[in-house]
C-alpha cells in the first residue's frame, strides 16, 4: 500500500526525536556549542553541550557569514587548547625506540663489567644475568614507553609493570595519553643527537625535550602492528570509557586463540535431548517402545506410524538441515584472516578490570579498513572470525524468556570496527540459531504465549 | 585572529593516513581551500568524549592530492623527517627550544596562577558578599526588632567596603608581583614551569621538509574526478561510510550546515543495479538529503564529470 510506504518515509523525520536517539558524533558539530562549557571550573564539565541549530544553505548575508566565522573562530580556539602539565602532578615518559629495555646502570660498564655491577647494587631486585636483559618482567615486546612516576588513574587499565616498578606503554597506549594531555613523552638522549660523550656516564636516557604531538604520531602511529584504524578504534572507545587491550589475534602470524571451554558445549547438548523428570521417561520409553519411523522418501512427510504428539510430527516436518552454533567445531578450523582477525578485547566500564588478570571481555572487536576492504566479508571469512570467538550462549534471564532476544543475540558474536578515514562505524555481528528455536514447542507451553514482543522501530 | 601559514603547507604522511597537526594549517584549508578532513584526536580540555574532536586533522587522500595539485600542501614522510631531524639537533638548538618551551611554560603557569587567583578572590567576594547580606538582614531584624535605627547598618557597610579595598590591594599587589617576575623566576609553590607537550614538531625541526622527505602526491580511488567536480562547485566534502556513501556533500561549511547529498562514483560504462539506485534514492530521501551518482566521461578527467541525483518521488 502506497500510503503505509509513504508513512514508513516519514516516520523518521516527523518523530525522530522520540525514536532514533541522535548521535551527535555523527555530524560534525558547531564549535561554538563547546565555548560553552567552562573549562576553568573543572570538575564539572558535566554535560556535552546540545545539537546546535543548522542553516539549511548559505546565503549571501552578512548576519550568516558572522556566525560561520564566530563557528570558526570557537573550533579554531577549541583546538588551540594547549596540552600542559602542572608539575606537581605531571607524568613523564621516556620513548625506548627499542623495545623494553632494563634501566641503563649507574657507570659505563664493558659488557663483562655490567655483570658484577648489578650483582654489587643492593635494591635492584633483578637476577643479574644476561637474560635480564631481554626480558625484563612481563612487559609486551611492543611496549615503547616507560612511565617512571605512575601516578593516574588510567594506569588501573593501561600499561605493564617491569621489576623495576616503570610502567611500560604499548604505542597506541602512550599515543592515547599524550593526546589527552595526560602524559608528557620525552625523547631518549640517542634519538636527539646527544654526543658518545655526553651520553654515556650519567645513564640518563631522558634528553628533557618533550616529543611534539606530531613527533608522537610519527613514532608510535605504525609501530607494532598499530595503524592509524586500529588506532581510531582504540581512541574512540577509550574516550567514552571503555577498557580495551589487544587481543592475541593482533600479529597476524600469531595464532588466535579461543577461550572455547569443551564444558559449555556439552552441557548445551545435555540439555537438548528431551524434557526432563518424568515426561522425559515417558517420551523416551514411547519412543523405544515404537521408534518413529524414518523413512519418508515414500508416503506422507511426517512418516507412517503412531504419532503421540505433535511434537513429534513437527519434528518430522522439519527437513530442513540447519546449522547448530553450539556444536563442537570441526578439528580443522579455518583460521581467520586479517583484517578479519579479533584485534581488541574491549570491557565495560562497569566490568571490574584487573591489569593482571583480565577477565573474558565483553565485546571482540576486528578492525576493517573500509578503503582496503570495499566488499562485504565472505561468509568464509565471517565464519572463520566467528569460530575464533567463543561461544556465548544467550543465557541470561531475560533472555530465556524472550525468543527474539536470543535471536538476536546469537550464539557467538563479534563486533567490526569499520573505518573509513578516521570514521568508524560498528557492526554487530552475531551466530542466531533459528533452528534452535523450536515454536512448535513454545506453543505446548501453553495456550497464551507470553506477550509478542514488539517490532522494534529500526 | 589566526595566522596563515607558510605554503606550501607540509601534510604528515604516517601509518597510512594523512594528518595535519598545525592548527593555522587547518583553519587555514577549511576556510580558503574548504578541506575539512576529520577530527581524530582527543581534545585535552575535554578527554571523555567523542562529539568534540581534536588535532590531529585527518585528511582523505582525495582531499590531500588536491592540495598538492593546487600547489598549496605537499606530502612528508613523517616517520622518516622526524627521525633523521632529530638525529641531527644540535646542542644549541636543543638548548634554544627547551628555553622556549620553558618560557611558554612558565607563561602558562603564570596565566594559571592568575586565573586561580582570581577564582579564589571571586569565591572569597561572594561569600563575603552573602555575609555582609546575611548580616544586613539580620541587622534588619534587630532594627525592626528593637527599632533603634541605622546605627547598625552603617557600621556593616564601612566593614564591607574595607573589605573589597582589601581584596582589590591585594589582587594589585598580586598582579605587580607577577608582573615583577614576568622576566625572572615566578615563586610558584610547585616548581616553575609547565610541562608543555607541543602540537607541532616545527620549533626545533625546519617547517619545509628536505626534497628527500618529501613523497609523491598520494594515491586516489576512482572516485577522484568526481570528488574534484564537486569540491571545485564549491561543496565541502567528507567521508560518507556512516551515511552508505562514499562521499557526503556539504553546501557549505559542515559547521553551520547540513549535508544535501549522498555521493556514490560510478563509472562512465558502469552497469549500475536497479537495485542500488533505488536503495540510494530511498536512503537519501529518508535522511532528507539527494542521492547523487556521477562520474567522469574521460578518465581522470574532473571537467567531463556528470552527475545526477535520485530523488524517492513518492507518487
Amino acid at each position: 500500500m502506497a500510503d503505509a510506504d509513504e508513512a514508513a518515509i516519514h516516520l523518521p523525520s516527523q518523530d525522530a526525536s522520540a525514536h532514533i536517539e541522535i548521535d551527535l558524533s555523527d555530524e560534525t558539530q558547531d564549535f561554538r556549542m563547546l565555548s560553552n562549557i567552562s573549562f576553568l571550573t573543572d570538575g564539572s564539565q558535566a554535560s556535552i553541550p546540545k545539537r546546535g541549530e543548522k542553516d539549511f544553505e548559505p546565503n549571501p548575508t552578512l548576519y550568516q557569514a558572522d556566525i560561520l566565522s564566530a563557528s570558526r573562530q570557537a573550533m579554531h580556539h577549541a583546538l588551540s587548547h594547549p596540552r600542559i602539565h602542572h608539575p606537581k602532578n605531571q607524568i613523564v615518559g621516556v620513548y625506548a625506540p627499542d623495545g623494553p629495555a632494563p634501566p641503563p646502570q649507574r657507570t659505563t660498564t664493558s659488557v663483562g663489567g655490567l655483570e658484577s655491577i648489578a650483582e654489587g647494587s643492593g635494591p635492584a631486585p633483578a637476577e643479574p644475568s644476561p637474560t635480564t636483559i631481554t626480558t625484563i618482567g612481563n612487559v609486551h615486546p611492543d611496549a615503547c614507553v616507560y612511565v617512571a612516576n605512575p601516578k593516574s588513574n588510567l594506569f588501573k587499565t593501561i600499561g605493564q609493570a617491569d621489576r623495576w616498578n616503570r610502567i611500560w606503554l604499548l604505542p597506541e597506549e602512550a599515543l592515547f595519553m599524550l593526546e589527552r594531555g595526560s602524559l608528557n613523552i620525552r625523547w631518549p638522549r640517542s634519538e636527539v643527537g646527544f654526543d658518545e660523550e655526553e651520553m654515556d656516564g650519567n645513564g640518563v636516557e631522558d634528553s628533557g625535550i618533550p616529543m611534539s604531538l606530531q613527533a608522537a604520531y610519527a613514532a608510535f602511529a605504525s609501530r607494532g602492528g598499530l595503524n592509524s584504524e586500529r588506532f581510531s578504534v582504540y581512541t574512540g572507545l577509550r574516550r567514552l570509557g571503555y577498557t580495551i587491550t589487544r587481543a592475541p589475534g593482533w600479529d597476524d602470524d600469531a595464532e588466535d586463540t579461543t577461550g572455547d571451554d569443551e564444558s559449555t558445549c556439552n552441557e548445551n547438548a545435555r540439555q537438548q535431548g528431551g524434557g526432563a523428570g518424568l515426561v522425559g521417561i515417558y517420551s523416551r520409553f514411547i519412543n523405544w517402545l515404537c521408534p518413529p519411523s524414518t523413512n519418508t522418501a515414500l508416503g506422507p512427510v511426517a512418516g507412517v506410524g503412531f504419532h503421540r504428539s505433535y511434537d513429534d510430527i513437527y519434528s518430522k516436518l522439519s527437513i530442513i538441515p540447519w546449522y547448530d552454533p553450539t556444536a563442537t567445531p570441526k578439528a580443522e578450523r579455518s583460521r581467520a584472516q586479517a583484517p578479519y582477525r579479533v584485534v581488541f578485547h574491549v570491557y565495560k566500564p562497569s566490568t571490574p578490570f584487573k591489569k593482571s588478570a583480565p577477565p573474558a571481555p565483553d565485546f571482540r572487536i576486528a578492525v576493517v579498513n573500509a578503503r582496503a576492504h570495499t566488499s562485504v566479508p565472505t561468509m568464509s571469512q565471517l565464519g572463520a572470525l566467528l569460530e575464533s570467538t567463543p561461544l556465548d550462549p544467550p543465557s541470561s534471564e531475560k533472555m530465556s524468556r524472550q525468543m527474539y532476544m536470543r535471536l538476536r543475540h546469537g550464539y557467538r558474536n563479534v563486533i567490526l570496527a569499520v573505518v573509513d578515514e578516521g570514521v568508524v562505524s560498528y557492526l554487530r555481528i552475531s551466530e542466531a540459531a533459528f533452528g534452535k528455536e523450536k515454536l512448535y514447542k513454545q506453543k505446548a507451553l501453553g495456550n497464551k504465549i507470553q506477550h509478542r514482543p514488539k517490532p522494534k522501530g529500526r | 585572529m589566526d595566522s596563515d601559514p607558510l605554503l606550501p603547507v607540509p601534510i604528515s604522511y604516517i601509518a597510512g593516513s594523512y594528518f595535519l597537526f598545525s592548527i593555522d594549517a587547518v583553519t587555514y584549508l577549511r576556510r580558503e581551500h574548504h578541506i575539512c578532513g576529520v577530527l581524530s584526536g582527543t581534545l585535552p580540555q575535554i578527554p571523555q568524549q567523542n562529539v568534540f574532536l581534536g588535532l590531529p586533522l585527518k585528511l582523505m587522500p582525495e582531499e590531500a592530492r588536491l592540495l598538492v595539485e593546487k600547489g598549496v600542501a605537499c606530502i612528508v614522510d613523517e616517520v622518516k623527517a622526524q627521525k633523521e631531524g632529530m638525529r641531527a639537533l644540535r646542542e644549541a638548538d636543543r638548548q634554544k627550544y627547551l628555553r622556549e618551551l620553558e618560557s611558554q611554560g612558565a607563561h602558562a603557569m603564570r596565566l594559571q596562577t592568575s586565573r586561580k587567583e582570581q577564582q579564589r578572590e571571586e569565591a572569597l567576594r561572594k561569600v563575603e558578599a552573602k555575609k555582609a547580606a546575611a548580616a544586613a538582614a539580620a541587622a534588619k531584624k534587630t532594627t525592626a526588632n528593637v527599632g533603634s535605627g541605622e546605627e547598625q547598618p552603617a557600621s556593616a557597610h564601612p566593614d564591607d567596603a574595607a573589605d573589597e579595598q582589601n581584596n582589590q590591594n591585594q589582587t594589585s599587589r598580586r598582579a605587580s608581583t607577577t608582573s615583577n617576575s614576568t622576566t625572572s623566576v615566578i615563586a610558584a609553590p610547585y616548581g616553575t614551569t609547565m610541562g608543555i607537550t607541543p602540537a607541532t614538531s616545527h620549533p626545533p625541526l625546519p617547517y619545509a621538509p628536505s626534497a628527500a622527505q618529501r613523497l609523491p602526491a598520494p594515491a586516489v580511488p576512482a572516485s577522484y574526478p568526481l570528488f574534484a567536480r564537486l569540491h571545485a562547485d564549491g561543496y565541502y566534502l567528507s567521508p560518507g561510510l556512516r551515511f552508505g556513501c562514499q562521499y557526503l556533500a556539504y553546501p557549505g561549511d559542515p559547521l553551520r550546515f547540513h549535508s544535501h547529498f549522498l555521493v556514490v562514483a560510478a563509472d562512465w560504462d558502469e552497469e549500475l543495479d536497479l537495485m542500488a539506485v533505488v536503495a540510494g534514492g530511498r536512503l537519501g530521501t529518508g535522511v532528507k538529503k539527494g542521492f547523487l551518482i556521477g562520474g567522469a566521461e574521460q578518465v581522470d578527467d574532473a571537467d567531463s564529470v556528470r552527475t545526477f541525483s535520485v530523488e524517492w518521488a513518492g507518487m
